[in-house]
């Protein structure tokens, strides 16, 4: 399922579409959000590097670790570093995010160069102008894939430092501007849900095609620490995923941890005790069908005149005898072109009838 | 609160006949149609007026309509959006299904030749009229007949004779200019329509406050003034996720919620219909409510999850579902009665794929060993806090 969310942005978008954006979310109580982040990452590398997704190359804008620890991850995934240069380009906002170690290197206040300059990695020096960060992330793009057609992916390392920097409509913003950017296939990011209010996470679902939960795997908040440790080793990774058809599908797979190793696993289909609380009263179905209207207009009903000259029969509960027929046949030729009721008595010692006749109002 | 200056339902025959004339005047109705009182105190059967301008369509208790572009949901508003109104759908977060509803009430205005004001957070909003439908060039009316056919009781007493008198007047169709029109939502609207400016369209990512769309707003709308004498045109305003949390006025909750409030006293006093599409979890939830009791009509859209077999075994239909619509507020205006709906919830269909229909959520066939009961379960919730997880 992971893996299914990975083939998503392998596919990216459409002409014409928003690129496909996912948000993975963690907590304290399962923080294993940037050890997702680095596996997404990977394996959407892989596609790209083996030229199978839509996507040509992918930049990463790291505020929570440094450079050097993705070239480390590439390198024990078994990545060759050398032509990382034709697919990745990284934008540091990590080591120098204010760009205060720029001036004090201005006033010599310090010697020592700030990181090895590396070819793919280009350094922001002001976060907070988001503008700025935009267009770099834009040149780094370009200059993996050139001004044409092709498009690359972004991915954020974590949303949660740069809101600490600016605001949260900016931030917004400047996703949505990545998002409508005819040259992004697709674009995710990592969001820490605890260290922000409400409307912060519920705003970045809004703008993700699809969402990825990662919690632990009670949900209980004990202070047992046996399941604190078990809490440390598994998950449950839940996700949810917005097709174009407009509905939204939802999965779960568990997953554990091995030497920041990730392995997951699908779970067995729970109870899902959605569609109870989904539904509204629903009503039995009233309505009918094309076929079902047809064939109501074809039925005969007993007492109505169908229009068509001939007196209707009514069956008046017995077989109809020999006797009755003749009697029935006598006064068809008097009142021809009328129906009339032919009334039986059932026992010669009724009563006779009243002068009122309970079938007058019948306009037979 | 309104002047009450339209007429009560029941009428006093000692009323004067000219100040009666003035009264009827005003609204434009035509004096001639109306029955002759027996009582003193009687129900004015008012039979309302054709309108003559294409779009407007004259309801009870001197209301004006617009349409809103789909025929089901004209028919369960009881006629369409009142003129004058503020219409405001809660999004889901997790669907586009609002856009639907935008599409087609664009299209309808520009088919009826009315002037639309467009407002959205994207950097070109004009390049959203390239994705309005077109109308629906239909085969056959199928769909009046079979509405015709059920009015028809078949009865087979001797009241079948005085049937006749009783039966509620049918909607001419003029064949030219349709109130409500079908829209095919897989053909792009007739480039004509949306040419030159006939659509102004507002960015709504440009103005940091909301000073700039309060301005194009009150513009447009002073071209529509409402007067007592006949109405000439009708327009519509229509702004896409009011709350986008890219808009810089997004921290400045009670500008936004000043800024509706302004819209809707500016709409209630000229001749147009706000349709506001907003996603209410973005917001606190103080300011949600706040925003769903401005609104004179209020509607909400839900995602349906996929591939979900429980709701496959609840519902029919559940293949073609696009989508859920629920209805939470009705406008009424000019009287103190209330719209109460069957359903308030209604699946989102597309007919033949092309047509957006609404229809009632049915219950599928119960399956004897369930046990479990449905009806119980409660209201949909149109909370705006539901999680990624919570249906």
């Amino acid at each position: 399922m992971a893996d299914a969310i990975c083939r998503v942005l392998r596919d990216g978008a459409l002409e014409g579409e928003h690129a496909t954006s996912l948000t993975i979310n963690d907590s304290i109580h399962s923080p294993f959000g940037p050890i997702v982040f680095d596996y997404i990452f990977t394996q959407l590398s892989s596609f790209i590097s083996s030229a199978k997704s839509q996507s040509r190359g992918i930049v990463l804008v790291k505020f929570s670790s440094s450079p050097s620890f993705t070239v480390e991850l590439l390198k024990a995934r078994g990545f060759d570093i050398a032509t990382s240069h034709e697919w990745l380009r990284v934008l540091d906002c990590y080591s120098d995010p204010l760009g205060w170690k720029e001036r004090l290197k201005d006033r010599g206040a310090i010697k020592s160069p700030l990181t090895e300059a590396s070819p793919n990695v280009s350094i922001c020096k002001d976060v907070r102008n988001l503008n700025d960060l935009f267009s770099m992330v834009l040149a780094l793009g370009k200059e993996l894939v050139g001004d044409g057609k092709n498009r690359f992916s972004v991915a954020i390392d974590s949303l949660s430092e740069m809101i600490r920097h600016t605001s949260l409509s900016s931030v917004a913003c400047l996703l949505s501007n990545l998002r409508s950017h005819a040259q992004v296939s697709s674009i995710f990011w990592l969001l820490h849900s605890d260290l922000h209010d409400m409307k912060a996470a519920a705003a970045f679902e809004y703008m993700s095609s699809m969402v990825a939960n990662v919690k632990p795997p009670t949900t209980e908040n004990t202070d047992n620490f046996s399941l604190l440790e078990q809490n440390y080793k598994r998950g449950h990774f839940h996700a949810s995923l917005k097709r174009r058809n407009g509905r939204v599908r939802v999965m779960r797979e568990e997953f554990s941890i091995d030497n920041s190793l990730i392995k997951f696993t699908s779970v067995a289909a729970g109870e899902n005790a959605v569609a109870q609380t989904l539904v509204p009263k629903v009503q039995f179905n009233l309505q009918l069908s094309d076929k079902e209207k047809s064939d109501r207009a074809k039925v005969v009903l007993p007492f109505e005149h169908q229009e068509t000259g001939k007196s209707v029969q009514i069956y008046d509960g017995r077989k109809p005898g020999t006797h009755e027929l003749e009697v029935e046949k006598s006064k068809k030729h008097e009142d021809s072109g009328r129906g009339e009721i032919i009334y039986f008595r059932d026992s010669d010692d009724e009563m006779p009838d009243s002068d009122e006749d309970p079938d007058d109002d019948l306009d037979i | 609160m309104l002047v009450p200056e339209k007429m009560a339902k029941y009428s006093v025959e000692k009323i004067d006949d000219a100040c009666m004339r003035m009264m009827y005047d005003r609204q434009g109705y035509n004096m001639a149609s109306s029955k002759v009182r027996t009582s003193s105190f009687s129900r004015k059967v008012q039979v309302a007026p054709t309108s003559s301008v294409p779009g407007l369509k004259y309801g009870p208790n001197g209301t004006i309509f617009l349409s809103s572009g789909i025929p089901d949901l004209d028919k369960i508003l009881g006629g369409g959006f009142h003129l004058g109104s503020l219409v405001m759908v809660m999004e889901d977060t997790e669907a586009p299904h609002h856009m639907l509803l935008l599409r087609t009430f664009m299209s309808q205005g520009l088919v009826h030749n009315q002037p639309v004001l467009y407002a959205s957070p994207s950097k070109n909003p004009r390049a959203f009229l390239g994705t309005l439908p077109a109308t629906l060039v239909s085969k056959d009316d199928k769909s009046l007949k079979s509405d015709a056919e059920q009015k028809d009781l078949r009865i087979a007493w001797q009241y079948k004779k005085y049937l006749g008198e009783n039966k509620p007047p049918i909607e001419e169709r003029d064949g030219k200019v349709e109130y409500c029109n079908d829209f095919d939502l897989r053909k792009p609207i007739e480039k004509h329509l949306i040419a030159g400016n006939r659509v102004e369209c507002v960015g709504l990512l440009d103005c940091s406050s909301l000073a700039g769309i309060r301005d194009s707003c009150t513009k447009f709308l002073s071209q529509l003034p409402r007067f007592d004498g006949n109405i000439t045109s009708a327009g519509r305003i229509a702004i896409q996720s009011f709350c986008a949390p890219q808009c810089e006025y997004y921290d400045k909750e009670w500008d936004m919620l000043s800024f509706i409030r302004s819209i809707k006293s500016m709409v209630r006093s000229s001749n147009a219909v706000a349709f506001i599409t907003f996603p209410a979890s973005l917001v606190s939830p103080s300011v949600s409510k706040r925003l769903q009791h401005l609104a004179d009509t209020l509607l909400a859209v839900k995602a349906i999850p996929d591939e979900d077999k429980e709701l496959a075994t609840l519902l029919t239909g559940y293949q073609d579902m696009l989508g859920l619509l629920s209805i939470h507020k009705v406008a009424r205006f000019n009287t103190q009665v209330p719209v109460i709906l069957d359903a308030t919830t209604y699946s989102m269909k597309l007919q033949k794929r092309r047509s957006l229909v609404l229809e009632c959520l049915n219950q599928a066939p119960v399956d004897g060993s369930s046990g479990s009961s449905y009806g119980t379960s409660g209201g949909c919730s149109s909370s705006s806090n539901t999680g990624t997880l919570d249906f």
